[in-house]
């Protein structure tokens, strides 16, 4: 059985921007682990390929050492498809049987179980329409040569239409700010599954561990020093490989460290999921940091989710309460508010934003990736556009995306990452992707600038 | 109608507050008239709503002194085909 991947059109990978403009969305992160490892994990799969939108391909074949887009993988054995949002703690769909599509009420299909004797229809279904519409271009086994999201689009719609179709109700994300306010949940489910308690790295004295020591795991590589407490009263703490933990840090469960993080004498409070290589000092509440981020010095962040390669000056903050205790509204398009629900939501940070010091977001703040923030000494708007240089209090388009490349390129040979071309060209196509909120923000803000 | 220099002169004059009598094409903006990078980006997208055009950013963030603003300004307006005349 092989488990296919498939992200989500635009219009649903828009409930999870700013995060998911750079990456399908099961590489987003809630509780140990990112939503694919959870996947593979629940279906037991060990042959695994995606298919992500066409912009990103390139750049995500890099990291994801496993077929990108890559149609050869849609024969030979019996396939298992399924939609990134699906919850996997509760997906239970045998991974064999016979071939069913499972839809939900909108008739989205959120996953497809392909019997390998099936598969001959199906390709028979997309060929027949393939040439209904590439009347007049050339194609040699068009099967298997089809390199991009198109030919699995096609794929599942023939599944869709050619085998049985089931209602399933199986629970599924719906907006980022879900996997935020399920992460404290998610963690301690994640360490019963993990299976691993007690202490293997190495823990300096005196240090005041709290609660149920069965509930503390520190893996190998991990120092604690002196003088930290990790209070495992109200839920698990996993702290992971070579993770160090300075003087004067408290950690409370339910919490996750990443590998090679630092807590630097940080305040973390329960819920948050830290990725690997961030560095976190301040106070943190039940936040994801997706890793190699920095939110070096003191300032609040609390019910965030903040993408890689950010750096948040020292004293930034966020709220995620607001005065009257109402339920908290973010703009993902620069629009339309969504109502989240909830009366606790921070920011949500993209890839690569860099804020001053003493940057103040407000509740539900919507932060583009990209985005290079100056303080102004208020709560700055709630919605931000990707690749918007925010200075002296509006939207402008600073001094270009190359600039932005330049620093990208830096901070990201400084962990020894490299900026690749594939990286470059996806970042162009996000750059084009946001220009429409990213234009309107700097009317505006020339507006603002005309009157002063 | 004001010259592009003027108007150069009086944008420059209301992002820096200075006095437009006292700014010289020759001068630079950083060194002698004392704009910092911040004031940089708002003149140039002062000096795109002024005369309507669009500027490569890296490309306009590279002119140095109020003459060669001017000159390149004059270039951009006539390749966008705005009449500035």
């Amino acid at each position: 059985m092989r488990l296919i991947l498939v992200d989500s059109p635009e219009e649903v990978r828009g409930n999870f921007y700013p995060l998911a403009l750079s990456r399908p969305l099961w590489e987003l992160r809630c509780g140990f682990t990112s939503l694919a490892e959870k996947l593979i994990a629940r279906v037991g799969a060990s042959d695994v390929a995606y298919f992500v939108a066409d912009y990103m391909a390139d750049a995500y074949r890099a990291k994801a050492r496993r077929p990108v887009n890559d149609s050869s993988v849609l024969g030979g054995d019996d396939l298992l498809i399924v939609d990134p949002r699906v919850k996997a703690d509760s997906f239970d769909v045998a991974a064999k049987g016979p071939s069913e599509v499972g839809v939900d009420e909108q008739g989205s299909v959120l996953y497809a179980r392909v019997a390998k004797d099936d598969l001959a229809k199906l390709h028979k279904t997309q060929d027949t329409r393939r040439k209904t519409q590439d009347t007049g271009r050339k194609t040699q086994d068009s099967r298997l040569k089809t390199q991009d999201s198109k030919s699995i689009a096609e794929f599942i719609g023939a599944a869709k239409a050619k085998l049985p179709n089931v209602r399933s109700a199986v629970p599924a994300w719906r907006y980022i700010w879900d996997l935020v306010l399920a992460n404290a949940e998610q963690i301690t489910a994640d360490f019963a599954a993990a299976g691993r308690n007690g202490i293997e790295g190495m823990v300096e004295q005196p240090t005041a561990i709290r609660g149920n020591k069965k509930d503390i795991y520190i893996a190998p590589g991990v120092t604690v020093h002196p003088m930290v407490v990790i209070d495992a009263g109200g839920g698990p703490v996993y702290i992971d490989e070579d993770a160090e933990i300075h003087p004067f840090s408290r950690v409370e469960g339910p919490c996750y460290i990443g590998k090679k993080s630092v807590l630097l004498g940080a305040k973390c409070r329960k819920g948050n999921s830290i990725g690997p290589f961030c560095r976190i000092g301040g106070e943190v509440e039940e936040s994801i940091m997706q890793g190699y981020s920095n939110k070096y010095h003191g300032g609040f962040l609390g019910h965030a989710y903040v993408g890689e390669w950010v750096n948040l000056g020292a004293l930034t903050t966020n709220s995620d309460l607001k005065n009257d205790y109402s339920t908290v509204s973010v703009m993902l398009d620069g629009r339309r508010a969504i109502d989240t629900g909830s009366a606790k939501v921070g920011s949500l940070i993209g890839d690569h934003a860099k804020t001053s010091i003493g940057t103040l977001f407000n509740t539900g703040s919507y932060v583009g990736a990209m985005a290079l923030i100056m303080a102004t000494g208020k709560p700055l708007p709630k919605f931000i556009p990707s690749f918007a240089w925010f200075v002296e209090g509006i939207v402008t388009k600073g001094f270009g995306k190359g600039k932005l490349y330049e620093t990208a390129k830096m901070v990201m040979s400084r962990r020894n990452c490299q900026w690749t071309d594939a990286e470059q060209s996806m970042w162009d196509a996000v750059f084009k992707m946001t220009a429409p909120e990213r234009d309107e923000a700097i009317k505006k803000g020339r507006r603002a600038m005309l009157t002063r | 109608m004001a010259t592009i220099e003027e108007r150069v002169k009086a944008i420059t004059a209301r992002i820096l507050k200075l006095d437009p009598d006292q700014i010289k094409a020759e001068h630079n903006f950083t060194v002698d008239l004392g704009a910092e990078s911040v004031q940089s980006i708002e003149l140039v997208a002062m000096f795109e709503e002024e005369f309507g055009i669009e500027m490569e950013e890296d490309a306009a963030l590279s002119v140095e002194s109020v003459g060669k603003a001017v000159e390149f300004i004059a270039q951009v307006c006539r390749e966008q085909g705005v009449d500035v005349n």
